[in-house]
């Protein structure tokens, strides 16, 4: 029943949480707010009908229980902490070696088998869109070890 | 009428704006054939790559894709039984046994004919409404811009798969979504976090990369080792004289279908295409070789999917109103480039507004061409393996992303909507309402500001103003209608039976 409804409880403890989060914040004075409303107001009423909203979905599911998702694969497990890994290789490192990276291993983890061609996308495809940005869109990209020898 | 031809004749003059939608044509195919990359994600994925184009050319890109991408989606629809974007599932239908009877030329010739007519018709009708509802528009004040849009987010409910109340959820999410940052009159800040880089807000396209792109990527992953039936051809065939008299009128309901389903508001392509070829059944003589092979299916599917893309154009340039997922990252376009959507834009910038109809017109000549000529090709490659491709997309999202606003920041907000927008989806939410509710949200809470210090304070009385009561009568029959209906019907029903019994 509880695992029926875990979208309803997800949802339900946002809002609260937004509400609450809304409340915090200052009040403005009336001269400025004037005949409009105070910065909090309008958040709290969205929340609120989420929570009306949220309410109908509960008595939707109650009533008419959906399938239940597939299991997510392995796959799918392994693109996300790649993308925790990219994260971690940018701030260590360099962006454009965390791309390389997280493509090549992407790729392994997608299914390819042929190493030389999952290398070479990896690399390349970064490359050439660096080309492009760098010097067509004239980007300057964040510094690290790449772009610290690049821009120098 | 005379700016319209003007515009067209500037179009086809200018050989750098051609070259462009050229390009551009053959980039919105490529990505309208490669399953899971339709134009919402590819329009989301080029947005960054436009940064540095004259407005015009930015968004007659974007438009170019639209149009070329939901028309590419029909040749692996056809071919291969995977419809290339949502709005070709209809084209599934009646594509792919005709293609498996050995006739797949025959179907996609029927195919890229039907888009290429839909798509113009809708072009030729955005020329001529969009200028008139913009005069209308340009009456609204706040309460009917506020009215507006509520029935555009009320219009949420049906924007895509997942029930009414998901998608209300999601709208409402992103409505929220679109607090986050400075207050407009006050300067509090809200749900910053202590981030400055949020003080203007999240910005719109990291967030359309990270819904469409990234949680696409999560979505197909799972696919990642599938296997695909590709059917093969000899080349695309136009169709015979008596194809033409077979689809004819098919052809033309369903490209006022599509036009019209287009312009409401939130309503897109796909839904066009399954109410064109529901039509396209229900009016054909030959209604038993449906699902069996028809080229009216086929036909009464492509007009209407092809028609819907100059329909959705209407209410994102008159009112400022997203008429589906890519229209939403077309308005973030315009909004990038400094054209402000909505009706002054007809006053402003006249001319931009026709050239990009203009690039529309010339887009669907451009894929009529590729298509009878390139289809098998482009074919080919809806085989990349999802090993090679999907990493590309993830390279392309996240320095695309970067290249806004060169912030980090953008980088880790698509990485966090991709996770949502994954999520949403798995739990049966489309993630288009949320993309909407963050557009529209900034306007909806703006007018209803207005709109109080219009009527001090008293909310009420924007029952007063007519215009705006009847879109929050449309809106209120939009969400609540289907229900009534039913429930009346019921109503109705068991009076019968109770006469029965």
């Amino acid at each position: 029943m509880i695992k029926q409804q875990i979208v309803p409880i997800v949802l339900t403890i946002v809002s609260v949480v937004i509400i609450y989060l809304a409340l915090q914040l200052d009040l403005s004075p009336p001269m400025i707010v004037g005949d409009s409303m105070q910065p909090r107001a309008f958040p709290i009423f969205l929340m609120a009908l989420n929570l009306l909203l949220t309410a109908i979905l509960a008595y939707q599911i109650f009533k008419t229980p959906p399938k239940k998702p597939e299991p997510m694969n392995r796959v799918t497990w392994l693109s996300m902490v790649l993308m925790v890994l990219f994260y971690g290789l940018t701030v260590s490192t360099d962006m454009f070696i965390a791309i390389a990276v997280v493509m090549f291993l992407l790729s392994l983890a997608w299914g390819e088998r042929r190493l030389l061609i999952a290398a070479a996308n990896a690399v390349l495809t970064p490359f050439l869109i660096f080309l492009l940005f760098d010097n067509v869109l004239r980007i300057r990209f964040p510094r690290g070890i790449l772009m610290n020898w690049y821009y120098g | 009428m005379y700016e319209a031809l003007s515009a067209l004749g500037s179009v086809v003059l200018d050989p750098y704006l051609l070259f462009l939608i050229f390009a551009t044509t053959i980039i919105g195919i490529v990505i309208g054939v490669l399953p899971g990359l339709g134009a919402t994600t590819g329009a989301a994925l080029l947005l960054p790559f436009t940064l540095t184009m004259d407005p015009v050319h930015a968004i007659a890109v974007l438009a170019t894709i639209y149009v070329s991408a939901t028309f590419a989606g029909s040749i692996t629809a056809i071919l291969i039984n995977t419809p290339g974007t949502s709005a070709a599932a209809a084209t599934t239908f009646d594509g792919f046994p005709l293609a498996q009877r050995g006739e797949a030329g025959r179907a996609l010739g029927i195919a890229v004919i039907a888009s290429t007519f839909g798509g113009i018709v809708s072009v030729i009708v955005l020329c001529f409404a969009a200028p008139l509802l913009a005069r209308v528009a340009y009456e609204f004040r706040p309460p009917e811009y506020f009215a507006l849009t509520i029935f555009g987010l009320s219009m949420l409910a049906s924007i895509s798969s997942g029930g009414a109340v998901k998608n209300l959820i999601g709208g409402v999410f992103g409505v929220w979504l679109s607090t986050i940052g400075a207050e407009r009159v006050t300067a509090i800040e809200r749900f910053m976090f202590g981030n400055y880089e949020l003080y203007e807000g999240l910005s719109f396209v990291p967030v359309m990369i990270g819904l469409f792109a990234m949680s696409e990527l999560l979505v197909q992953s799972k696919m990642a080792n599938q296997a695909v039936e590709y059917i093969k051809m000899k080349a695309v065939q136009l169709p015979s004289r008596e194809d033409y008299k077979k689809i004819w009128k098919t052809v033309l309901r369903s490209s006022g279908i599509g036009t019209f389903i287009g312009i409401l508001p939130a309503e897109g392509a796909t839904v066009a295409s399954m109410i064109g070829y529901s039509e396209a059944k229900r009016w054909s003589k030959n209604k038993e070789e449906f699902g069996k092979g028809s080229i009216e299916g086929i036909a009464g599917a492509e007009s209407a999917n092809n028609a819907a893309t100059g329909g959705a154009m209407v209410p994102t340039m008159v009112l400022g109103i997203p008429g589906s997922g890519t229209t939403a990252i077309i308005l973030v376009g315009l909004m990038v480039h400094g054209l402000r959507p909505g009706p002054y834009l007809f006053n402003e910038q006249v001319t931009a507004v026709y050239q990009i109809f203009g690039s529309m017109f010339v887009a669907n000549v451009m894929f009529l061409l590729m298509g009878l000529y390139a289809a098998k090709i482009f074919a080919r490659i809806s085989l990349v393996p999802a090993a090679i491709l999907w990493p590309i997309v993830f390279a392309l999202s996240v320095i695309g992303a970067y290249a806004l606003n060169s912030s980090m920041l953008d980088i880790w907000i698509v990485l966090i909507f991709g996770v949502i927008g994954f999520l949403a989806r798995r739990f049966g939410f489309a993630v288009a309402p949320i993309a909407v509710g963050l557009i529209l949200g900034k306007m909806v809470e703006v007018n209803l500001q207005n709109s109080l210090k219009i009527f001090n304070g008293e909310w009420w009385q924007i029952f007063t103003q007519p215009l705006a009561v009847l879109f929050l009568v449309l809106a209120f029959l939009g969400l609540c209608g289907p229900q009534l209906f039913r429930l009346a019907t019921r109503g109705s029903f068991e009076a019968k039976d109770g006469k029965s019994d």
